[in-house]
């Protein structure tokens, strides 16, 4: 028996920060918080995945595609073997391993596609931002989690399998995935010969995830290396920095002035077009709006309303409305009530909020009106509060 | 020579500190027309207006206690900027805006329109805090 290098660097490397992106993508799924870190870990499985693929041609022997690929039925066969005790032992993947590699390979380049696809249709953000509307958006959503999760069933395979062939040919797999050696018979060296570590590439590889990692997370970094005092006592959170939607001047003015100016995309036209027409009893204050203005501020408001659909949040809104239904409120709107119902009531209570008007306390974009779940953020009840 | 140019200038110089406001001054037509018993605006009288409770509100429920101070609006907790000049140089320079937020706030607090003479009272003190 020989001590020989299977795993060259920077397939160790990629199998490390895959398992890693991939843990991490899923422990911050489904989190309008964590959604930037989402975003990363998904963008660096999708870098890693690619570079696997061209390392599958382009790397070291084990590395290859060609060195492990058994046929269709052999991984179930292997299995076989492996659990009634005969499987022969191989240096590099053995067929069932090499099985779940190709599918946790497909699955994950699945899993960030479809990712991609939904971050750009319901958020607009991201390398596919634009490319579809919000309600096909939601459809690769759909596909998203139904990726992942068949994803996440073949990691527990991979891990089980890890451990009975582990436990079958007492090896240890996982310390060989981390030093890259194994013990290797004498006889089987001439037709699998030692790898390379390939050096250079594995720095390359780990260099370009840090630097993509700086690049991603640079909107933070201020923030982060700020004092405490003025960072407002909150985590540092990476917020999205998307596509403007329309303004005007005028609207913020009139509409801006005694409270947030309500972007129009978050009712649909028939409500804006109650609100301007019963201006004179606007929550029992009269706006006193002259004709041309009021006129004016409508045209912008039925542009932008929620039916053309220009976010999720107006997608949402428009949707849960009953037809005809004409709220003036947006807290009156199905979807934000449903939205707003895990805040704890302590939360709406604190200083900082104040009032369900005051979007603008947790959503760090409602000015802009694009309502990013990156941008959410319930502020904390600071200990020595202004108010 | 140079020091009677200088007296020259300063007599011939209109006050223009003291020039009043064209939105006060149309006001001041206003309440002629409004009482023929107008005599001037009172910068005190506009003092008390803003102070005096009608109900729940008063001027200062919003604009707090000095027209100086950011405000706060009382319902939807919306930042107000100071009312005063001397903190806001924009305030009280566009007639129809002026107008548009008496109106507004006119009805909101008093229910009712203001006249002509509550206005320049009211602007006559807030222009005058320094």
């Amino acid at each position: 028996m020989k001590r020989i290098l299977v795993w060259d660097i920077p397939t160790r490397l990629f199998h490390w920060l895959l398992a890693a992106s991939f843990a991490v993508a899923w422990a911050s799924s489904g989190s309008d918080e964590w959604l930037s870190v989402h975003g990363f870990s998904g963008y660096l499985m999708l870098g890693l995945i690619v570079f696997r693929l061209i390392w599958g041609v382009a790397g070291g022997n084990y590395a290859r595609f060609s060195s492990f690929r058994h046929g269709s039925l052999a991984g179930l066969a292997y299995l076989r073997q492996l659990l009634a005790g005969h499987a022969r032992r191989h240096i590099g993947h053995n067929p069932a391993g090499a099985q779940a590699v190709f599918l946790m390979l497909a699955l994950g380049l699945a899993v960030c596609l479809t990712g991609v696809l939904t971050q750009g249709g319901e958020e607009g953000h991201g390398a596919a931002a634009g490319l579809t509307g919000v309600a096909v958006g939601r459809l690769f959503k759909e596909a998203h989690e139904i990726a992942a999760t068949l994803m996440l069933l073949v990691v527990i395979g991979h891990l089980a399998g890890v451990a009975l062939e582990s436990w079958r040919h007492r090896e240890n797999l996982p310390r060989a995935m981390i030093t890259g050696f194994k013990e290797a018979p004498d006889e089987a060296l001439d037709d699998s010969p030692a790898s390379r570590r390939y050096p250079l590439v594995g720095a390359s590889l780990l260099l370009s995830a840090i630097a993509f990692g700086l690049w991603w997370f640079s909107y933070a970094l201020p923030a982060a290396l700020a004092p405490k005092s003025t960072a407002d006592g909150a985590a540092p959170q990476v917020a999205f920095v998307g596509a403007r939607l329309p303004d005007d001047p005028q609207w913020r003015e009139e509409c801006g002035s005694c409270h947030l100016a309500f972007h129009p995309n978050l009712l649909p036209a028939r409500s804006w077009r109650k609100l301007v027409a019963e201006q004179d009893k606007h929550f029992g204050a009269d706006l006193a709006l002259d004709a041309p203005t009021a006129q004016a501020l409508l045209v912008f408001m039925e542009n932008n309303a929620a039916e053309r659909g220009p976010t999720e949040a107006a997608f949402k809104i428009e949707r849960s409305l009953r037809d005809g239904a004409t709220p003036l409120r947006i807290t009156e709107t199905p979807y934000w009530i449903k939205k707003h119902k895990e805040i704890a009531p302590a939360d709406w209570r604190l200083p900082q909020v104040d009032s369900r008007a005051n979007c603008a306390a947790c959503h760090r974009d409602a000015e802009a009106g694009t309502f990013e779940d990156a941008a959410m953020h319930i502020p904390k009840a600071a200990p020595n509060a202004r108010f | 020579m140079e020091k009677s140019l200088v007296a020259l200038a300063l007599i011939l110089s209109p006050p223009a500190f003291a020039a009043e406001n064209p939105v006060l001054e149309s006001y001041r037509g206003a309440a002629k027309q409004e009482s023929p018993a107008f005599k001037d605006f009172s910068a005190a009288r506009g003092q008390m207006f803003y102070h005096a409770k009608s109900g729940e509100l008063s001027c200062a429920s919003c604009h707090t206690e000095s027209p100086k101070a950011e405000g706060k609006h009382a319902v939807t907790g919306k930042e107000i900027l100071p009312l005063a000049p001397s903190a806001n140089a924009g305030r009280f320079g566009d007639p129809a805006k002026v107008e548009k937020w008496f109106k507004r706030n006119c009805n909101e607090v008093l229910k009712r329109a203001c006249t002509a003479q509550e206005k320049g009272d009211f602007m006559s003190y807030v222009l005058s805090v320094k």
